[in-house]
């Protein structure tokens, strides 16, 4: 474990030299002429450096308590067109983020740490976990705590793996509590929901799941997940929306990796079941092949499918997309668009060049496009536009 | 979508995490914050054992060996003076010595005169991986870059953990990890430099990063007068001319830097602006604002 800790510290460190790098690369020449440093002009969208480990599906939904068998994809830059849209100048509108310092008071040193509410509230959040290792497995237990001014969460969770002798089949177990305390009473809060008194939500988890190397070329790995929550599910913020006071989840996960050693390839496939008691279900299935060629060249095409079906109280748009859909006789409703039906389907191919015995460089592209009549079903909200997106990422690895 | 806020460097800092479970989300996050922890520990000025504090130390005398990761951070350090016509100079931290923002008063020349003589990247000695300052009583500062790299260490390792959809905010500086969960971008306001509560713009991002540098953080007005925590390494005042400037660029870095040098350039720092290429707003003393669409 040690040295896979000081691997892992090197292949940062390495991360993290690029990224500045990089970001050094894109400032503007110098006017005067310094001797060393000045970055070219309009060559700096090929010199992203990336650091690029094989075998790994890069599901972002990678269930899990315990990190097993999948490794780390960093990328120190992402392309995506457009980066912004337009300023909008001097209007008063709710934002994700605010950038520009908080004031301080007047004075030398930090801004007082009376989180008085004046600019952004404050927020903590501490987390502790502990791992012991043992020879055929690991155990690790862990609380977290996160406290903002509208809402307090707790949590622990225990965790462990468990191999046999030759390492070839692990099994994990994992289970978690979190009990969160929301506050309602907010400015912003809709009037109808606020409250004196805070809600509650308590959720409990548990997964179990198996790795299990079937031959020297196949690895197959299955993950289930269940999650009981029972509390405030409603968002205060909106209007319409009241959701239903208990949500169960379950999710099946699924991976295959097959080496076929005859053209030096490997197939990746996995999918993933999701559903739960708002009547949501989804699937993502990921298909990807890595093929080798002559001379250091490597192609992987893949391609990914997802689709999701709407929460059974899903309020989709009326004729007028911007007004709020009536909700008459409904116990419980939400426009959120999260929770309509949508499909989306990703391809993508990722082209990669050994240059010398340290360095690789590669191309890589994925086109995104989600639409409300893309799911299984075939029904959404049309009132919900298509979205599209397109990546392309190049860079240059440094290997170890 | 989960957020996580927490304090270091400085301010208030967020970090947040959508499409995951909350479980995962809470993890990934705290592994975001300990990543900034861990730099924001590393190179302060403050603290006693840092590596910072061992080169100061060392000023005027020996040569301190330094790890990849502050070689990298000493040639950024080279890239931005560079860049900025010897403005941003990281070794302009010893002026604050003479700027007291408690008791407000403007130094007098002989206090400035000899903190300005120790100013000067030219005089920071680099022999591979091995640095030194030249004179006894230079100081290494790393203030001005450490939030904005920070912000993008913890993007780069929550995107390598599989986080998609999120972003990483260090006390007003955004990195973007990827838009909204649908797809749509975020939307980030911006402070407005006179009025404490409000913003003044706002704009949406789908990707890159966000910085802003200001005269309102830390200051004092004297005779009507604001003098600000930004100064100017020759002449070893502080800055007067913009209130605020914002800056979009890919790496919250560059967009940091670009920012800060807009403000020390005053004047010139339109121009600078401009041949950057990337998106900025910027507002002068009289709360006129320039921005390109």
């Amino acid at each position: 474990m040690d040295s896979l800790q000081g691997k892992n510290s090197n292949r940062r460190t390495r991360r993290l030299a690029a990224l500045l790098a990089s970001a050094a690369m894109l400032l503007p020449p110098a006017n005067n002429a310094c001797a060393d440093a000045a970055p070219e002009q309009g060559v700096v969208s090929l010199k992203y450096l990336n650091y690029h480990d094989s075998q790994s599906g890069d599901t972002y939904k990678t269930a899990g308590m315990s990190r097993d068998r999948i490794n780390v994809n960093a990328l120190s830059l992402m392309v995506m067109v457009p980066v912004a849209g337009e300023w909008s100048v001097a209007m008063t509108c709710t934002e994700d983020s605010i950038t520009g310092a908080s004031p301080a008071h007047h004075g030398w040193g930090f801004p007082a740490d009376s989180s008085s509410g004046a600019s952004g509230e404050l927020r903590y959040a501490g987390d502790l976990s502990v791992t012991r290792y043992f020879s055929k497995g690991t155990l690790s237990a862990g609380s977290s705590y996160s406290q903002e001014s509208d809402y307090i969460s707790r949590g622990i969770s225990l965790s462990g793996t468990l191999s046999d002798g030759s390492k070839n089949t692990t099994i994990s177990l994992g289970t978690a509590y979190n009990s969160d305390t929301v506050d309602l009473n907010k400015p912003a809060v809709i009037d109808s929901k606020k409250s004196e008194s805070p809600r509650s939500k308590r959720v409990f988890s548990a997964l179990f799941g198996v790795t299990q190397v079937m031959s020297q070329n196949d690895i197959m790995q299955i993950i289930v997940t269940w999650t009981h929550g029972k509390g405030y599910y409603s968002d205060p913020y909106k209007d319409p929306d009241v959701r239903p006071d208990m949500r169960r989840m379950f999710t099946f996960m699924t991976r295959w990796n097959h080496h076929f050693e005859a053209p030096d390839g490997t197939a990746r496939l996995s999918y993933r079941y999701y559903t739960d008691t708002f009547g949501i279900r989804a699937h993502t299935l990921n298909v990807e092949y890595v093929q080798a060629l002559p001379h250091g060249w490597e192609i992987t095409p893949m391609v990914r499918y997802y689709s999701q079906s709407a929460a059974d109280f899903y309020v989709p748009t009326g004729d007028d997309p911007f007004v709020a859909a009536r909700v008459d006789g409904m116990q419980y409703y939400s426009g959120d668009q999260r929770l309509s039906a949508f499909g989306a389907f990703s391809y993508g191919v990722r082209v990669a060049k050994e240059l010398g015995r340290s360095w690789m460089a590669d191309v890589k592209y994925e086109n995104y496009e989600q639409r409300y009549d893309w799911g299984i079903s075939g029904r959404g909200d049309s009132g919900i536009p298509t979205f599209n997106a397109r990546n392309i990422q190049i860079g240059l690895t440094r290997k170890l | 979508m989960e957020r996580f806020g927490f304090r270091a460097m400085g301010g208030g800092c967020e970090i947040a995490v959508a499409e995951m479970e909350k479980e995962e989300s809470k993890r990934l996050a705290s592994l975001g914050i300990e990543e900034v922890n861990r730099i924001e520990r590393k190179y302060s000025r403050y603290l006693p054992e840092t590596v910072v504090s061992k080169i100061n130390a060392q000023a005027g005398r020996n040569w301190t060996v330094c790890d990849e990761e502050t070689v990298a951070l000493l040639d950024y350090a080279d890239t931005v003076w560079c860049s900025s016509g010897g403005l941003f100079d990281v070794t302009s931290g010893v002026l604050q010595r003479a700027w007291d923002f408690d008791r407000a008063a403007v130094p007098p020349q002989e206090k400035l005169l000899p903190l300005v003589k120790l100013v000067g990247w030219k005089q920071v000695e680099r022999k591979a991986s091995a640095v030194r300052l030249k004179q006894k009583g230079m100081q290494l500062d790393f203030g001005g870059i450490c939030k904005e790299y920070a912000a993008d260490a913890a993007a780069l390792l929550l995107s390598g953990l599989g986080v998609r959809h999120g972003y990483v905010n260090l006390a007003g500086d955004i990195r973007v990890i990827g838009p909204k969960a649908d797809g749509t971008s975020w939307t980030f306001g911006i402070r407005h430099p006179r009025k404490p509560e409000g913003l003044m713009a706002s704009i949406p991002v789908t990707s890159g990063a966000i910085a802003t540098s200001g005269d309102y953080e830390r200051f004092f007005e004297s005779e009507g007068q604001r003098y600000c925590h930004i100064i100017n390494p020759v002449t070893g005042f502080p800055v007067m001319f913009w209130r605020s400037v914002t800056v979009l660029a890919p790496l919250a870095a560059t967009a940091g830097s670009c920012a800060t040098i807009a403000m020390l350039m005053e004047a010139e720092g339109l121009n600078f602006l401009k041949d950057s290429g990337f998106r900025y707003l910027a507002v002068d003393q009289a709360g006129r604002m320039y921005y390109n669409q």
